[in-house]
C-alpha cells in the first residue's frame, strides 16, 4: 500500500505544483500588466487634468499680462502728466478686479525723466482703491522693478506674502516702458501690477487626486507656493527639501520643472511614501504645477482584484488537489489490491483471486491480462510438470538401457580361470549419458582369443543402438571369420548398408594365438593400445584403418606381433586420454605411459585400478563426459600352462 | 507622588528666576538683519540663559529691510549691535566713535558669483558685465576685488534677493557663503554650474560681523559690554555644540518673524557660520579681533578713499580704558 | 564454435572455429544441409581455427561428405593439423577425405 499512496502522492503534489505555477505567472502577468494599463491611464489623466487647470491659470495671468503690457504702451506713446497718470491706473485697476494693486514706476535718470521720478500705486481695500505712491528709491532695487528693466521684458516676480497679513501669497507682474530716442530703446520705467494668488491657492488646492492624493505649486526658483504640508510654502524650495533629506533624485526632478520641463514621474515622497507625480510649467511665470498620485492607493483596486482573483485561484487549486489526490486514490487503489493479490501468486499461490474487474480502464485491462497471464502461468507448470515426468522416465529408461549395455559386456573375472597361458581385465565407467564404448572377448577356437576395444561416434539412444548392433556383428562374424581383417571388413559392410546418418564405431579387432602369443590385429580408426613389456610401456605402432561403418569399400588390413610371456596389451578408447581436469587439462597419452610403466609389474585387475583411480584423480570431480573404457591382456605363455 | 514634589519645585525655580531677572541689567541688541543662523549665538545665550548668568537680560530686536542696527546704536533704542568691521571703521571715520568688543566672524565670507555657462571662468571674464553690487559698505571688498583685477563692471545695485541672478538679469551677483551662495543652490543650479570668487581667495580679507557699541556707552559701564561679548561668545560656543537645538531656536525665531524659513538653509547656514567663527588654528582666540586683519581692512578702506585714517587698534577694540 | 562461409567461384570455403563436438555438430549439419539445399555445390572445410573434434563431430563432417557426394559435388579438407590432423589419422579419416595444406591447394583440387 506504500507504493500506492506514493503514486497518489506524486501524482497529485506535481498536479498541484503545476497548476500553482501556473496560476502564479498568470496572477502575475495579471498584476503587473493591469499596473501599466492603469499608470498609462493615470499618466493621461494626469496630463489632462494639470493641463486644464494650467490652461484657466494661463487665462487669468495672461489677461493680467496683457492689462500691464497695454498700459505700459499707452505710456509710452502718450506723455502723461501726473495727474493723467494717476487716473489711468486708478481706472485700469477699477476695471480689472484680479489686480490687486496697479503702479509704475520711472528711472531717476535725467535723460528722460526728472530727477526725482513719481511712483504712483493704488491698491485695493475691498471696494475702496487707495492711492499709496512711493517717494524714496527703494523700488530701484527691487527684484518688480530690476527684472524686467535688465532683462527689458515683462516678468513675474517671485511670489512673496503680502506685508499686512503675511498669509496672502502675491506675485507681480511688471512691464517696462520703454523711451526711443530714435538711437536706442531704454527702460524709462516700469508698470506693475500686484496680483493676489489666494485664487491660485485655492485652485490648486481644488485638485484632488484619488482620497489622499494632493497637487502642489513651486515658483520659478523651486519654492513651494502651494503645498498641502504648509510648513514648506514659502519656507522651502523643491532643492531644499532634496538636500535635508538627501534625496538626489528630488533635486533632479526638480531641476526638469524649473527648466519648464513636463513629464510623469515614480518618486518617494516625503513622507517615504512611494507615488507617481505628473508636472507641467505654467509658461507665462515658469511655475510648476504637479499632481502626486500614491501608488498604493492608485493601484489599491488592482492589488485587491488580484488578490480576490489568487484567493479563487488558491482555493481552485485546494479543491483541485484534493479532486487529484481522490482520482489518484481510486486509480491506484485497485493496483494496490492487485499488487498484494499477485505477490501471492508470485509466492506459488495460483489460485489467489484476482480483485473483481470493475471497468474497461487500463487498471482492469491490466487485471484482465494478470488473470490471462495466471492462466498461462498455470497451465505452463502442469505441463512442466508432465514433461518433467516424461523426461524422468525417458531418463530411468536410459538409465535401464545403460545397465543393459553394461550386462552386455563381459564381467566376470577371473574370465578364462582354466587358461592360465594368458589373463584378461576389462572395465568400463559409463558417462551419465549412454555411451557407446565397448570391448568384448571371446573364444573362436581352444587357441584363439578373439578380443576387441570399440567406440561408437557420438553418445545417446541412437550410440548405445548402434553399439548393440555393432556388438552382436562383431561377435558372431568374429567367430565365424576368424581373422581380424575379415571380421571388420564384414561388419563394415554390413553396418554400411543404409547408413544414411553416417553412424560409425572405431574397433580395434585383435586375436590371441594362445599357443604362441601371436596377436593379429586390424584397426578401424581406433587408437592404437600400449604394449607394455619387460617393464616398458609404449604405443603400438598401427595401422589407421578407417572407422567401420560409413563406407562399405573399405579394406583393412590385418598385422601381427608377438607378444613375449609377461607382455601385456592395453586397449582403452578416448574417454581416458582426453578425460578432463578441472582446468580443461586432458589426461593425455604420455600420463597413460607413465601410469601404465609404473603398474606394470601389478595384476592386471590391480592395474586397470590403478589407471580408473589416476584418471578420476586427474578429473578431480570434474563430469565425465564420455565412458572411461579400458582392456588389459597378458601373455603368460604355455609355461604357465605346464607349470 | 513626583507631582507632588515636582511642582513646589518648579514654583520655587521660577520664583528665583523672577527675582534674578529684576536685578538683571537690562539691554538691547540688533543684529545684521532679520532673523537667521547668522546670530545663533546670540539666540541659544539668552535661550540658554547665558546672558542672565552674565547679570544681562538681553533683548534681540529685529534686524532686516529698513531697520539699520547703525542708526538703532545712534538713536540709542540699543545698547549693542553687529556690524561688519568696514562699517564700523567708516563710521569712526566719519567721527562715530566704536567700540569692537568681539570680532565674531573673522574673514570675509563674501563671494561673486557667476554661471559658468555666461563664459566667465576667470576674474578677466568680468570685464564689462553687469555685477550686482549691495549698497554701501557692503560692497567695499568686492571694489576691492575689482580694483586688485582692473575692472571696470556695470555695477547693479543689488537688494535682498539673488532673483535677478537667477533670472539672468546680471552676471555677477554679490553672494555670502552662508546665504545668498546656498540659497542659489536650492534653486536649482549645481555648485558645478557656478563659477565662484571668494574674496577671501584673492587676498580680500575682511573680517565681518563683530559686535560693537557706541565708545560713550562702553565708557558707562565696560565691564557690562565686556560681559556682554563673553556670554555672547559663549553662546555661540553652546550653538555649535548643539546644532540641533540651535536650529530649532533659529527657526522658530524666524517664524515669529514671519520670514521664510528653511530648514535645511539654516543648517548650512550655521555649519557655515562654525567654519567662519571657530578659529583656524588655536593661536587664536575665539573672538578677538586679530591685528592683521584690522590692519589689511583698513588698509584697502584707505586705499579706497573710503576712510582717512586707521584708527588706533587699543582704542578700537577697547583696549585703551581696559589698561587703565 | 563459429562458422565462417565464403562464397568462391567453384566452391563455398567454410572456416571451422572452436571445438566440433556432440554439443556444436548438429549445428554444422544444420548449416551445410541448408547450404546443400539451396546452392549444391563443393565445399572445403576450413580447419585451420579448430581446436577439436570429437566422434560426433567426425560423423556429422562424414553424413555432409557423403551429401556433397550424392549432389555430385565435392569435398575437400584444408589445413588439418594438430590435434585434430591426429584424430584424423587415427580414426583413418585422412585416408579417405581429400586433405589439403591450404584452401588455395584445395580450390586448386576442385579446379
Amino acid at each position: 500500500m506504500q507504493t500506492t499512496k506514493s503514486i497518489a502522492r506524486t501524482f497529485t503534489l506535481i498536479v498541484s505544483v503545476c497548476t500553482v505555477l501556473i496560476f502564479s505567472v498568470a496572477i502575475g502577468s495579471f498584476y503587473h500588466r493591469s499596473r501599466v494599463a492603469l499608470e498609462q491611464e493615470v499618466a493621461n489623466n494626469a496630463a489632462h487634468l494639470v493641463l486644464a487647470s494650467i490652461n484657466r491659470v494661463e487665462t487669468t495671468l495672461h489677461a493680467i499680462g496683457k492689462v500691464a503690457e497695454d498700459t505700459s504702451r499707452s505710456l509710452e506713446i502718450a506723455g502723461y502728466h501726473d495727474q493723467s497718470l494717476t487716473t489711468l491706473l486708478k481706472e485700469t485697476l477699477r476695471d480689472n478686479r484680479d489686480i490687486h494693486g496697479f503702479g509704475a514706476a520711472f528711472d531717476p535718470n535725467p535723460a528722460f525723466n526728472p530727477p526725482h521720478p513719481v511712483v504712483p500705486y493704488y491698491f485695493r481695500q475691498g471696494e475702496r482703491l487707495v492711492f499709496a505712491p512711493e517717494d524714496n528709491f527703494q523700488h530701484l532695487s527691487q527684484d518688480w522693478y530690476q527684472i524686467p528693466k535688465e532683462l527689458g521684458q515683462m516678468a513675474w516676480s517671485e511670489p512673496s506674502f503680502d506685508k499686512a497679513s503675511g498669509t496672502i501669497l502675491m506675485t507681480s507682474c511688471s512691464v517696462p516702458i520703454f523711451s526711443d530716442n530714435g538711437r536706442e530703446k531704454q527702460v524709462r520705467g516700469v508698470v506693475v501690477a500686484d496680483v493676489s494668488l489666494e485664487w491660485l491657492t485655492e485652485l490648486v488646492a481644488s485638485i484632488r487626486v484619488l482620497d489622499t492624493g494632493y497637487s502642489f505649486l513651486l515658483s520659478r526658483n523651486g519654492t513651494f507656493l502651494t503645498h498641502p504640508d504648509r510648513d514648506l510654502i514659502m519656507n522651502e524650495t523643491i532643492f531644499s527639501l532634496a538636500e535635508s533629506r538627501h534625496k538626489p533624485d528630488l533635486r533632479e526632478i526638480g531641476r526638469k520643472m524649473v527648466l519648464g520641463e513636463s513629464g510623469f514621474v515614480a518618486y518617494t515622497n516625503i513622507h517615504d511614501v512611494s507615488t507617481l507625480m505628473y508636472y507641467a510649467p505654467v509658461p507665462s511665470t515658469g511655475w510648476t504645477l504637479a499632481v502626486v498620485f500614491p501608488e498604493a492607493e492608485l493601484y489599491a483596486d488592482v492589488r485587491n482584484l488580484t488578490l480576490v482573483v489568487a484567493g479563487i485561484a488558491l482555493a481552485g487549486i485546494l479543491l483541485l488537489t484534493a479532486a487529484v489526490y481522490w482520482v489518484a486514490r481510486r486509480v491506484t487503489a485497485p493496483l494496490g489490491a492487485l499488487a498484494e493479490a499477485t505477490e501471492a501468486i508470485a509466492s506459488g499461490h495460483f489460485d489467489t483471486e484476482l480483485p473483481a474487474v470493475k471497468s474497461s480502464d487500463e487498471v482492469g485491462k491490466l487485471t484482465l491480462a494478470f488473470t490471462a497471464m495466471t492462466g498461462a502461468l498455470k497451465k505452463y507448470i502442469r505441463n512442466l510438470t508432465e514433461t518433467t515426468a516424461a523426461k524422468e522416465r525417458i531418463q530411468s529408461e536410459l538409465k535401464m538401457a545403460t545397465d543393459i549395455q553394461a550386462s552386455l559386456l563381459p564381467q566376470l573375472f577371473p574370465a578364462f580361470p582354466d587358461r592360465p597361458e594368458f589373463d584378461i581385465h576389462a572395465a568400463m565407467d559409463p558417462a551419465k549419458e549412454v555411451g557407446g564404448d565397448f570391448y568384448d572377448f571371446f573364444f573362436i577356437d581352444p587357441t584363439n582369443l578373439c578380443f576387441l576395444m570399440a567406440d561408437v561416434a557420438d553418445k545417446g539412444v541412437p550410440a548405445a543402438l548402434y553399439m548393440m548392433v555393432a556388438k552382436i556383428l562383431l561377435k558372431t562374424e568374429g567367430q565365424r571369420l576368424g581373422e581380424p581383417e575379415q571380421i571388420l571388413s564384414r561388419v563394415n559392410e554390413i553396418l554400411a548398408a543404409d547408413n544414411d546418418s553416417c553412424m560409425f564405431t572405431t574397433v580395434f579387432c585383435a586375436i590371441l594365438n594362445t599357443e604362441n602369443g601371436e596377436v593379429r590385429f586390424a584397426n578401424a580408426g581406433h587408437n592404437a593400445p600400449v604394449l607394455i613389456s619387460g617393464g616398458q610401456a609404449e604405443f603400438l605402432s598401427i595401422r589407421a584403418g578407417f572407422v567401420l561403418g560409413p563406407i562399405a569399400e573399405t579394406v583393412y588390413t590385418a598385422e601381427r606381433i608377438t607378444l613375449e610371456p609377461g607382455d601385456v596389451l592395453f586397449l582403452y578408447t578416448d574417454g581416458i586420454t582426453e578425460a578432463k581436469s578441472r582446468s580443461e587439462e586432458l589426461y593425455g597419452e604420455e600420463r597413460l605411459l607413465q601410469t601404465l610403466q609404473t603398474a606394470s609389474r601389478q595384476e592386471l585387475a590391480e592395474m586397470i585400478r590403478t589407471v580408473r583411480a589416476e584418471v578420476f584423480r586427474h578429473a578431480d570431480g570434474a563430469p565425465q563426459s564420455d565412458d572411461v573404457t579400458m582392456l588389459a591382456i597378458k601373455y603368460r605363455g604355455m609355461a604357465a600352462r605346464n607349470p | 507622588m513626583w507631582i507632588g514634589l515636582a511642582v513646589p519645585l518648579v514654583l520655587f525655580w521660577l520664583c528665583l528666576a523672577h527675582a534674578r531677572a529684576e536685578g538683571l541689567a537690562k539691554v538691547r541688541l540688533m543684529p545684521l538683519w532679520s532673523p537667521q543662523a547668522q546670530f545663533a549665538g546670540y539666540y541659544m545665550a539668552r535661550e540658554k540663559g547665558i546672558y542672565a548668568r552674565y547679570g544681562l537680560d538681553v533683548d534681540i530686536l529685529e534686524g532686516g529691510p529698513g531697520r539699520s542696527p547703525l542708526q538703532s546704536l545712534i538713536s540709542g533704542e540699543v545698547d549693542f549691535a553687529v556690524l561688519w568691521l568696514a562699517t564700523a571703521l567708516q563710521q569712526n571715520d566719519d567721527g562715530l566713535k566704536l567700540v569692537n568688543l568681539a570680532q565674531i566672524i573673522q574673514r570675509s565670507s563674501l563671494m561673486l558669483v557667476a554661471k559658468k555657462a555666461s563664459g566667465i571662468a576667470g576674474p578677466a571674464d568680468l570685464q564689462g558685465r553687469k555685477v550686482g553690487l549691495w549698497a554701501g559698505e557692503l560692497s567695499l571688498p568686492v571694489l576691492a576685488f575689482l580694483e586688485r583685477y582692473r575692472l571696470h563692471v556695470q555695477r547693479i545695485s543689488q537688494a535682498y534677493t539673488v532673483n535677478l541672478f537667477l533670472r539672468g538679469g546680471i552676471d555677477a551677483a554679490s553672494a555670502m557663503w552662508y546665504n545668498e551662495y546656498h540659497t542659489i543652490l536650492n534653486a536649482g543650479i549645481n555648485p558645478d554650474e557656478l563659477q565662484v570668487f571668494s574674496l577671501h581667495e584673492h587676498g580680500i580679507s575682511f573680517p565681518e560681523d563683530g559686535l560693537y557699541a557706541l565708545e560713550q556707552g562702553y565708557r558707562k559701564d565696560p565691564a557690562r559690554a565686556r560681559a556682554f561679548a563673553q556670554a555672547s561668545l559663549e553662546g555661540w560656543r553652546y550653538a555649535f555644540a548643539h546644532p540641533e537645538e540651535t536650529l530649532e531656536v533659529v527657526l522658530r525665531r524666524m517664524r515669529e518673524a514671519k520670514v521664510p524659513a528653511s530648514r535645511s538653509h539654516q543648517e548650512w547656514m550655521l555649519a557655515r557660520m562654525r567654519d567662519l567663527i571657530m578659529p583656524a588654528d588655536s593661536s587664536e582666540t575665539l573672538g578677538h579681533l586679530q591685528l592683521a586683519g584690522f590692519q589689511a581692512a583698513g588698509t584697502i578702506l584707505h586705499k579706497h578713499g573710503a576712510i582717512e585714517d586707521i584708527p588706533d587698534y587699543a582704542t578700537f577694540t577697547g583696549d585703551a580704558d581696559a589698561d587703565h | 564454435m563459429d562458422i565462417q562461409i565464403a562464397k568462391e567461384e567453384k566452391a563455398h570455403i567454410l572456416t571451422l572455429s572452436g571445438k566440433l563436438d556432440g554439443v556444436t555438430a548438429p549445428a554444422y549439419e544444420q548449416r551445410v544441409m541448408a547450404l546443400l539445399e539451396a546452392v549444391p555445390c563443393s565445399l572445403i572445410i576450413d580447419f585451420a581455427s579448430l581446436d577439436y573434434i570429437s566422434s560426433a563431430g567426425l560423423r556429422a563432417l562424414l553424413a555432409t561428405a557423403k551429401r556433397i557426394k550424392l549432389k555430385g559435388a565435392q569435398f575437400h579438407c584444408a589445413n588439418v593439423t594438430g590435434t585434430v590432423r591426429e584424430i584424423f589419422d587415427i580414426s583413418g579419416f585422412s585416408s579417405i577425405l581429400r586433405m589439403h595444406d591450404s584452401v588455395a591447394g584445395a580450390l586448386a583440387a576442385i579446379g
